[in-house]
């Protein structure tokens, strides 16, 4: 929970700050002309399709941050709020900005799985992927006085006796908390149509775990740390490639040395409308390049706890297709794909 | 008690220079903020976090909370004053609040409710202090059967709000719900009701509803009755003095709702909401004269904003304790901790006592000095009422879109606020009580998640809302509060024929 | 027929009941779940359907009071409505024009639309007004609020 809010927080006052500024840079649309060679005609709009916090608006605005003050973009960078749908209404506003090279807009997981459960109709293929920046990944967490001590124990009773564990979750079932579950869960030989699982938006889904109500949490790795320390949940597994770094957090196992063979990244990076000119792709993969090898970005990644994940847009495209694809797969054999 | 020595520190941080003078500038921007319209505390906190950078923690963290209470100290008056209120936790307030100004005591109501305010908030300081640690565990007892029963139990207050016909009432009540299931469905992720329009996915904001069938429906009122002569008492302020009798009358209410609001504030969730409503309806059935309620009366306007102000301090056990913040207010504070490297939770007591403690010590010395700042303030705000009426109805209106503006930035509320005004005045017109409504939409949206989550638990049998205990016992006491009034009505009318 | 009012009322709410729960069994099902997301829709709106039957024959008559609530003349609903449609236009026009002006306008034209003769103060309340919001707003508590055609 720390990160997380730490974010919300930031983000709050990063907004208030950029607040004054962000008013001035009114649309100047670029012109849209193939040269070789592409700047920027005027200031730059990231939108952030969620209001002030949370990982969309805080990742927009230390971007913004360090793109600035490092210099590597001369052009003012505001970020712009746009809630509403769980991105829906922020990606509509950009998709209205049709080869507009100075409209960008930050997302994550969400932008495929939501048009997939049918409540967006655009979706990561309705706009020009520019570069990936970062990873986060998810835990899943029980109480310290469960039964299981490992992923593969929770996962063999679940296969006898789906009906006696319940997940629980903040987001609705289609979404992240539920699908990262369902993907190790199904990895591992679970029937994932068995699995039992409770969305808690109000924020009591820590709660509901420690009163017993529930018997798994499904969440970032962020939000488990403090709990952990206090004796009060342990983690069974974490979805990255290898152990994370970092006091408590090396302690988590992964899914994949337990012998379970997947992962769950949620990744973050920024897109741009349809139809971007390519030398203003090519513009903006320089630039977000050059912040990902910056020591100011590293020092972010740290303090935030991200992991680096640089994708340039063809590999950022071919990388969301696959996703699509088995997030799909999975949705399909739940059946609540909505196309 | 290894405590004690934590509660000398935290009373030593919280009466030194700094931690008094920090006390008074969170106290003093809280009312402030909490006053404008549409600002409550979430914005009043996240603004002054930013004021925190580079603070020692302690000080930071004791201005903050002083910050929150004092918002929600300030949140009443536009409710009493305007018929606006500006977060959930005041609507309540309204009910008995605004038609006491509009006898022409807006001093004496405003008084009244700074009284209540001060006393739930010290109450409850008082028990936060004594029981902080072992109520941490009662925090997290609550599961969704839990829920459940107490959004039913909050329900009953239906009945309560009627003005005459409960058929009337109920029918607002359904209509609220029907409005709260409006977005996506949390247990699904099915839409419902949104005609695939992106700004109803997640459903409409309380302020909002409460804005619209409150504050425009009053506007139409009012414009209706501009020319009126006879309601010329709504200009007066009336004197701020209370009369023994009326201390009297305030005294039953205070009392009782400072232990009770400050018991459901603890509990993460709607808690100040639902103990001033709980508050309201249950001082109500106790009264001698209910008919009072709803009219002006003094216990009505007492009990909620006692309630409100205990469930406030209430709150900080869970997001001290135990790092659970139960609403969006205190999960803004929980990062307002964060910012400052202080992380709240089941370690906080032990590692940081000066903190932990200090923050609570510091709540005696903000209630005292919310009371001083605001009882000479009161013939100064209530003057907002000798504003000309035709000017007065303009600036309303501005209060309540800027209101709501402010929430998402999204001119689409606004339509909806203009909406849900028209719907607030045809329902006066025809006799259809609003609070049932809020009611609903705060309640309902609470009540179904919480009874689909236990079925889901449950894998669908009913038995899990008598097999937990605390459940039970809040729907036996739902029920009994259902069947006494029935029983004595039938009583009355018994004792009426033989007579 | 109707010639009670609740009956009219109960008509219309009737009406309504229909829409919603027309619009509740479209609700595609969802597989997990032991409570499908369309119960409890169905059941409020039933539960509106039966509740305006009762409504329809139901025999409390209003209070006088209640009933004066409702005579007004054609002239006030048509100041009613006007002040609406100041609030529609403010609407329509508060993002485009920008807080400050479109707040000084409605304050200044509702207030003077419903009767108000002190043009001086009223001028000066409305800009005083809308200035002194937009920049404890923008700048005392930085939240943005429209700032349109002018240029701060």
């Amino acid at each position: 929970m720390r990160r997380h809010l730490f974010l919300t927080v930031l983000a709050i006052f990063l907004l208030f700050l950029g607040a004054c500024s962000s008013g001035s840079d009114k649309e100047t649309a670029g012109k849209k002309e193939s040269t070789g060679d592409w700047k920027p005609e005027g200031p730059i709009e990231i939108v952030a399709p969620a209001g002030a916090g949370g990982g969309w608006d805080t990742t927009a605005r230390m971007t913004a941050q360090v793109l600035n003050e490092e210099g590597m973009i001369k052009e003012n960078i505001g970020v712009v709020n746009k809630s509403g749908g769980g991105g829906a209404v922020g990606w509509a506003y950009v998709a209205g900005f049709e080869g507009n090279p100075h409209k960008l807009f930050v997302s994550s997981p969400p932008i495929v799985l939501i048009p997939l459960n049918g409540q967006s109709e655009y979706g990561h293929e309705d706009f020009t992927p520019l570069s990936n920046l970062i990873a986060d990944y998810a835990a899943f967490a029980v109480r310290e006085d469960a039964k299981w001590d490992n992923l593969n124990e929770l996962f063999e009773d679940m296969k006898k006796d789906p009906e006696s564990i319940t997940v629980v979750g903040a987001s609705a079932p289609g979404s992240m908390d539920h699908i990262q579950f369902v993907q190790i869960a199904k990895a591992a030989g679970v029937d994932i149509k068995k699995i039992k699982y409770v969305s808690d938006q109000e924020g009591g889904a820590l709660t509901q775990l420690l009163n017993g109500s529930v018997d798994v949490y499904s969440t970032g790795v962020a939000e488990t740390v403090e709990q952990v320390k206090a004796g009060k949940i342990k983690v069974l597994g974490v979805t990255s490639e290898e152990r994370l770094e970092g006091e408590v957090l090396e302690d988590f196992p992964t899914a994949i040395e337990q012998g379970i063979d997947e992962t769950f990244i949620n990744w973050r990076g920024f897109f741009g409308p349809a139809d971007m000119d390519p030398a203003a792709v090519d513009f903006y993969e320089k630039k977000f390049k050059e912040l990902s090898d910056s020591d100011a970005f590293a020092e972010i990644r740290d303090q935030f706890g991200w992991d680096e994940m640089y994708l340039n847009n063809e590999e950022y495209k071919q990388f969301l297709n696959e996703q699509k694809k088995d997030i799909k797969s999975l949705l399909d054999e739940l059946g609540i794909s909505a196309n | 008690m290894g405590s004690i020595d934590g509660i000398v520190t935290g009373f030593q941080t919280a009466f030194s220079m700094e931690g008094i003078l920090f006390v008074m500038i969170g106290v003093l921007v809280g009312t402030f903020i909490g006053m404008l319209p549409g600002l409550g505390p979430i914005s009043a906190i996240a603004v002054m976090i930013p004021v925190t950078f580079g603070m020692d923690p302690t000080s930071a963290l004791i201005m903050m909370a002083g910050v929150y209470y004092g918002a929600v100290f300030g949140g009443s008056t536009s409710s009493i004053l305007l018929n606006a209120p500006g977060i959930s936790g005041t609507v309540a307030t309204a009910f008995d609040g605004y038609p006491m100004a509009q006898q022409g005591k807006a001093g004496k109501a405003l008084a009244i409710a700074a009284i209540a305010s001060f006393t739930g908030g010290t109450v409850s300081v008082i028990m936060l202090m004594l029981l902080a640690p072992a109520l941490s565990s009662i925090a997290v007892s609550f599961g969704p059967p839990a829920y459940f029963a107490l959004m039913v139990l909050g329900l009953t207050a239906i009945s309560s709000l009627s003005e005459g016909s409960t058929i009337k009432a109920l029918i607002s009540a359904v209509v609220g719900f029907m409005v709260v299931t409006i977005g996506i469905d949390a247990q699904t992720g099915t839409q419902r009701f949104t005609f695939g329009n992106p700004n109803l996915l997640e459903g409409l904001d309380f302020l909002v509803i409460a804005l619209g069938l409150f504050a425009l429906a009053e506007v139409c009122t009012l414009v209706l009755n501009r020319k009126d002569t006879s309601v010329k008492n709504a200009h007066k302020i009336g004197s701020i003095k209370l009369s023994k009798k009326d201390l009297h009358e305030m005294k039953g209410p205070i009392t009782r709702q400072s232990l009770l609001g400050f018991i459901l504030g603890v509990l993460p969730g709607a808690g100040a909401t639902i103990a001033s409503f709980i508050a309201y309806i249950s001082e109500k059935r106790l009264s001698k004269n209910p008919e009072e309620f709803g009219k002006g009366s003094i216990k009505g306007l007492a009990a909620p904003e006692t309630a409100n102000n205990a469930a406030t301090s209430g709150a900080f056990v869970p997001l001290l304790s135990l790092g659970i913040p139960g609403s969006g207010t205190t999960a803004v504070l929980l990062g307002a901790f964060l910012v400052l490297g202080v992380q709240p939770g089941p370690l906080l007591m032990t590692d940081r006592p000066e903190i932990f403690w200090g923050i609570i010590a510091s709540m005696y010395i903000g209630n005292i000095f919310l009371l001083i700042l605001n009882l000479p303030l009161i013939p100064y705000i209530a003057k907002i009422l000798k504003i000309p009426r035709p000017l007065l109805i303009s600036l309303v209106i501005m209060f309540s879109m800027i209101g709501v503006y402010a929430i998402s930035f999204n001119t689409f509320d606004l339509y909806m606020l203009l909406l849900f005004g028209v719907i607030g005045f045809l329902m006066r017109l025809f006799s259809f009580p609003a609070p049932p409504f809020i009611l609903a939409f705060i309640l309902g949206g609470m009540l179904e998640q919480s009874f689909r989550q236990s079925l889901t638990i449950s894998n669908g049998s009913l038995s899990i809302f008598i097999t937990n205990p605390i459940s039970l016992m809040l729907l036996l006491l739902a029920l009994l509060s259902f069947i006494i009034p029935l029983l004595r009505q039938l009583w009355l009318r018994k004792a009426r024929k033989t007579n | 027929m109707f010639k009670n009012i609740n009956q009219r009322v109960s008509v219309v709410l009737l009406i309504i009941a229909c829409v919603y729960l027309f619009l509740s069994y479209q609700i595609p099902p969802y597989a997990y779940t032991e409570v499908e997301a369309d119960v409890v829709p169905k059941t409020l709106g039933w539960l509106l359907v039966l509740l305006s039957v009762f409504l329809f024959f139901s025999k409390d008559t209003e209070t006088n009071e209640q009933k004066a609530r409702r005579s007004i003349s054609g002239s006030e609903i048509g100041v009613l409505i006007a002040v609406f449609g100041f609030i529609l236009v403010y609407i329509l026009f508060l993002e485009k024009v920008g807080f400050m002006i479109m707040t000084a306008l409605f304050i200044f034209f509702c207030s003077w639309f419903l009767g108000y003769k002190k043009y001086f103060t009223n001028m000066t309340v409305s800009i005083v007004f809308s200035i002194s919001m937009y920049f404890m707003f923008v700048k005392l508590l930085r939240i943005s609020l429209p700032q349109g055609i002018l240029p701060f």
